[in-house]
């Protein structure tokens, strides 16, 4: 072949470092020569340099990590509250307030539990065979939850007891030679972490892992520990990181790292790592978290300007910061971690970069080893053999191997059980009305999900679409002074833009779900947050808070009057929005079920090349899907608003994890190619149920009564999505229940023989 | 099956000549040629890279020749993707079936052309016209309801044919299709693609295993580096021939 007669053997190709990486030195020297002669204030003094550096060194900490990571085509997202929990850990263990402990005692149980949550990370998702980026975002969301659970949502501050250990904690300040050794702890860990994945054989089964795991596994590297041991080593570094910020800041807030998995991901897809794994370099993710520290920084603490300010008819120049929003700045590296996804596949892959400058030169372009073909496809990891108990089935058997059997019964006895707990409330109709309410908006974000997970794809940012067509919707009435109508449009027009880039990322692109989608899930909630600052949105027209309201409210707002008999009970109870999502359910079913779309939706889950070989377009199949997702959330999003009569940013939050773990218990495969309307329904019931269960307010024998806060149980929540994932990966798909049955049954045939 | 249309027994069904392909520097075939006539049973063999799945996806249309004339019942084709072969008469089955398995046997023989009465999917008529399918191929697969992941590689590899059966092709082409079968498997294929000789269905068939060619075969062409290097009729030859001309086989035109 004439193309391995072109490769050179006496240089051998570069491991640590590559053009990449001095490209993002060049485009970083660039900036900042550019910053320097715009505000040279900011970028000349050493200070702000510094602390570029300082706070870089955390973030290059978890991006060494991070990197085995991806390269292994997994995902950490948990790193921001693995950093954050070790802070609040560390501050309760160490601080005199609370167990006083010493710092080497508490940076041991740091690390211990750093160890833990990437051990729990690592078999969830080799082992147990949890997608990684829905093990992982359920850690996220544990880990928030038990941050906030610690804290009660405030610091933790210790800076006298810090200072009777200032040995340990000058490891987070400046040193006598005039930088923070921070930036020497972080230059130490990235040298080790470049070479160990660019230069020995743990690095080298890394890229053989990422590459083609089941080649790897067939040439005896043990992938599930080069996996585990990827995100052990994600966990450690964010661990490690946790402990410098607390070094340097000698407390911690309930925020400590709120979000930073999100720069970190970015800074390590923009070091040309490829989110489709097997490609990435540890000095690259250390440059890219450099360039998105400063861009994150920028962003954050604005820049210098001067305003032109009017007083009495004069021009007055006024020295400002020119500060962005709060919403703004995650909003903007959401855009740019979905920006950055795009590099590796469509620029370094296909070499654009190189082969532009051959052409500036006028030389023969390179050869593009690999542009086309089946490189660039997201992860499509099949459902395992389930054996069809359906058929032969009779009766209760019939019934209890249907997908949706699990969601349907555990429907019926979670209620059975918020009864037998408070038979005083539960029946009642204002329960009965608020557990309608939430089960109406959670079901509203699974029907759409159904489809985008019967199409084998994944939507998280149904939430975050709720909150951003909610406060556009808002933002229109009231900032914009649209009618109704207009601005029920406007929601409509801006969740739909969400739901058309996560499909273009997805689709157009051809890169994974997940990424387009998690992008989304902070972009979208950026914006809302961004719309709405500082703005008092409520006072909505009532005509349009009716579509939040009981048929009492709207017959009683056009004078009809039913009487008082059932027909007033029931117009007591369900309300428009419950009307509206159980037609927008019907129709959806119908489809899904019966047409020949919903098949095309199975069969593109099932199996998409079969499906694409069989004239099915399945690009146009998962678009569709990806669109009506993010419609369903609008819809919830614009009814949300209209409900409280008023728009809060954290409207939807956690909502993407009920909504899958619903779909998932209702009968799905986060494979793909199952899932029914009835299924997602039923599941939208469970976990309403168990939110109203845990949040019932009990009453004790003693005569006292207990509530659970709400952080804990967000954490349930989590708990119940990995639980609802595990038991369809276990229990309906590999069957194991049988395999258990059937090796008793060999072994009770075996032992005979053996007496 | 439809009424085939009536063809002198020497009027080939398909003809591919002088096909030449490349991708980039790399010569993937160079002036082959390729006669099969109705009810002809064809071994295509050769070593990896012999060029024997690029001929095959060049006569579907998957690829684009860069050379060459693709005639099919003695008309000019220039097939831009498989699914205009598909309507040509064409049918490929791939050597991984292409089948969904979350989908039951039903599903799968009309994925993508779900038989439907308005708006909806015509249940009974799939189901029907699938167990019509399945009884004139005489596979073995219990019932159109079973979800096709539950099947054995055998049933699922039957499942495939059938539904390739259903478009009542003319001229099929199984990739490597014993690959992946247990003998008893083998056995019932072969026995599938006899039967479908009897209803006048051109075969080709890409194998590494020359027993089974040589079970079902009318003729076996041999490919080396992109070059056409023999060809020749079953009863006219042995295995040991044909390894010859796999491992040292030079250009020969075949009149």
């Amino acid at each position: 072949m004439s193309v391995s007669a072109q490769l050179r053997v006496d240089r051998l190709p570069a491991q640590l470092v590559g053009g990449w990486e001095l490209g993002l030195l060049v485009l970083m020297a660039i900036l900042f020569v550019g910053g320097a002669l715009i505000n040279p204030a900011f970028f000349l003094s050493g200070d702000a340099f510094h602390a570029i550096l300082r706070d870089t060194a955390r973030y290059a900490v978890v991006a060494v990590g991070m990197t085995f990571v991806i390269v292994n085509k997994d995902l950490d997202l948990s790193v921001g509250s693995t950093n954050g929990l070790v802070g609040v850990a560390f501050s309760i263990l160490f601080a005199p307030q609370f167990n006083d402990w010493g710092p080497i005692s508490a940076t041991i149980f740091c690390l211990l539990l750093g160890i833990t949550i990437g051990l729990i990370n690592g078999v969830l998702v080799t082992i147990l065979k949890v997608p990684s980026f829905i093990a992982t975002l359920t850690m996220l969301l544990i880990g928030r939850g038990i941050i906030l659970g610690l804290t009660g949502g405030r610091s933790i501050g210790y800076a006298v007891k810090a200072r009777e250990h200032g040995w340990f904690f000058h490891l987070g300040e400046t040193n006598i030679l005039g930088f923070n050794n921070q930036i020497p702890i972080a230059l130490l860990i990235v040298i080790v972490g470049a070479f160990v994945l660019a230069k020995t054989r743990w690095g080298y089964e890394t890229f053989a892992t990422g590459g083609n795991e089941q080649a790897a596994a067939y040439a005896g590297i043990p992938t599930r520990w080069v996996r585990i041991r990827a995100y052990l080593l994600s966990s450690i570094c964010a661990t490690i990181a946790g402990l410098m910020a607390v070094t340097q800041d000698k407390g911690v807030t309930a925020q400590a790292g709120l979000s930073s998995e999100l720069i970190v991901i970015a800074a390590v897809i923009i070091g040309g790592a490829s989110i489709l794994g097997g490609r990435g370099r540890v000095i690259g993710a250390c440059l890219g978290a450099m360039l998105t520290v400063v861009i994150d920084k920028v962003l954050r603490e604005g820049w210098p300007t001067t305003r032109i300010v009017q007083i009495d008819g004069q021009d007055f120049e006024v020295a400002a910061i020119a500060q962005l929003p709060v919403g703004a700045v995650p909003a903007l590296l959401g855009a740019l971690l979905l920006l950055a996804v795009l590099i590796e596949p469509y620029v370094l892959r296909r070499r654009l970069i190189g082969r532009l400058w051959a052409w500036l030169r006028g030389k023969e372009p390179p050869l593009i080893i690999e542009a086309t073909g089946i490189a660039i496809e997201g992860v499509q990891t099949k459902g395992t053999m389930a054996s069809d108990k359906a058929l032969s089935a009779r009766g209760l058997g019939k019934f209890l191997a249907r997908r949706d059997a699990l969601a349907i019964a555990l429907t019926i006895v979670l209620w059975l059980i918020g009864l037998w707990l408070r038979p005083d409330y539960w029946w009642n109709l204002q329960n009965s009305f608020a557990i309608l309410l939430n089960y109406t908006e959670l079901a509203l974000l699974a029907i759409g999900l159904t489809y985008v997970i019967a199409c084998g794809d994944i939507d998280l940012s149904v939430g975050a679409v709720l909150a951003l067509a909610g406060a556009a919707t808002a933002f229109a009435m009231k900032v914009m002074g649209y009618d109704p109508w207009t601005a029920v449009l406007i929601g409509l027009l801006a969740g739909m833009a969400a739901g058309f880039v996560n499909a273009l990322i997805t689709v157009g692109f051809n890169l994974p779900a997940f990424i387009a989608t998690l992008g989304m899930f902070y972009i979208a909630r950026g914006l809302a947050a961004w719309i709405v600052a500082g703005k008092q949105l409520t006072g909505f027209p009532e005509s349009f808070n009716l579509l939040g309201r009981k048929i009492a409210n709207v017959l009683d707002h056009f004078g009809i009057d039913v009487g008082s008999g059932t027909l007033r009970a029931v117009s007591e109870a369900v309300s428009i929005q419950t009307l509206w999502m159980i037609l927008i359910a019907i129709i959806a079913g119908i489809i899904l079920g019966y047409t020949p779309f919903g098949q095309m939706i199975y069969a593109t889950g099932g199996n998409r090349r079969a499906a694409d070989y069989a004239g099915i377009n399945t690009r146009r199949v998962r678009f569709i899907s990806l669109m009506f997702s993010a419609l369903c959330a609008t819809m919830a999003g614009i009814i949300y608003t209209a409900f409280f009569r008023s728009f809060n940013p954290t409207a939807g939050q956690f909502r993407e994890l009920d909504a899958i773990a619903a779909v998932i218990i209702g009968g799905g495969s986060i494979f793909g190619g199952y899932g029914t309307m009835i299924g997602a329904l039923a599941g939208a019931a469970v976990i309403t149920l168990i939110r109203a269960l845990l949040q019932l307010n009990i009453i004790l024998p003693g005569g006292g009564s207990f509530v659970m806060p709400q952080h804990w149980v967000n954490v349930f929540t989590g708990l119940i999505l990995i639980v609802a994932v595990l038991i369809d990966i276990w229990l309906r798909q590999a069957n194991i229940l049988a395999g258990l049955r059937l090796a008793r049954f060999i072994r009770l045939k075996s032992e005979p023989e053996h007496a | 099956m439809p009424e085939q249309p009536i063809l002198e027994p020497t009027a080939p069904i398909i003809e591919m000549r002088h096909i030449s392909k490349a991708f980039g520097a790399v010569r993937a075939l160079s002036d082959v040629d390729l006669r099969l006539h109705p009810g002809e049973i064809m071994g295509l063999v050769g070593d990896n890279s012999a060029g024997k799945s690029t001929l095959m996806k060049i006569l579907t249309g998957a690829y684009t020749r860069d050379s060459g004339d693709v005639l099919v019942s003695g008309a000019q084709t220039h097939f831009k993707s498989p699914h205009e072969s598909r309507a040509a008469g064409i049918e490929m089955i791939y050597q991984d079936f292409a089948l969904c398995g979350n989908m039951d046997v039903g599903q799968n023989i009309f994925l993508g052309r779900w038989p439907r009465k308005g708006l909806f999917v015509d249940r009974k008529a799939m189901y029907r016209e699938a167990d019509v399918v399945l009884k004139r191929l005489k596979v073995d697969v219990n019932s159109v309801y079973q979800r096709v992941e539950s099947l054995s590689g055998g049933r699922q590899q039957s499942v495939a044919i059938a539904r390739a059966i259903s478009f009542d092709p003319r001229v099929v082409i199984l990739d490597e299709p014993t690959a992946n079968l247990s003998v008893m498997a083998t056995e019932r294929l072969l026995e599938t693609m006899l039967e479908l000789k009897k209803h006048n269905v051109a075969q080709i068939i890409i194998s590494h295993r020359l027993q089974d060619i040589f079970a079902v075969g009318d003729r076996v062409m041999v490919l080396k580096r992109g070059e056409n290097v023999g060809e020749r009729y079953i009863k006219n030859t042995t295995e040991q021939e044909v390894l010859e001309i796999i491992v040292s086989g030079r250009r020969e035109k075949v009149a």
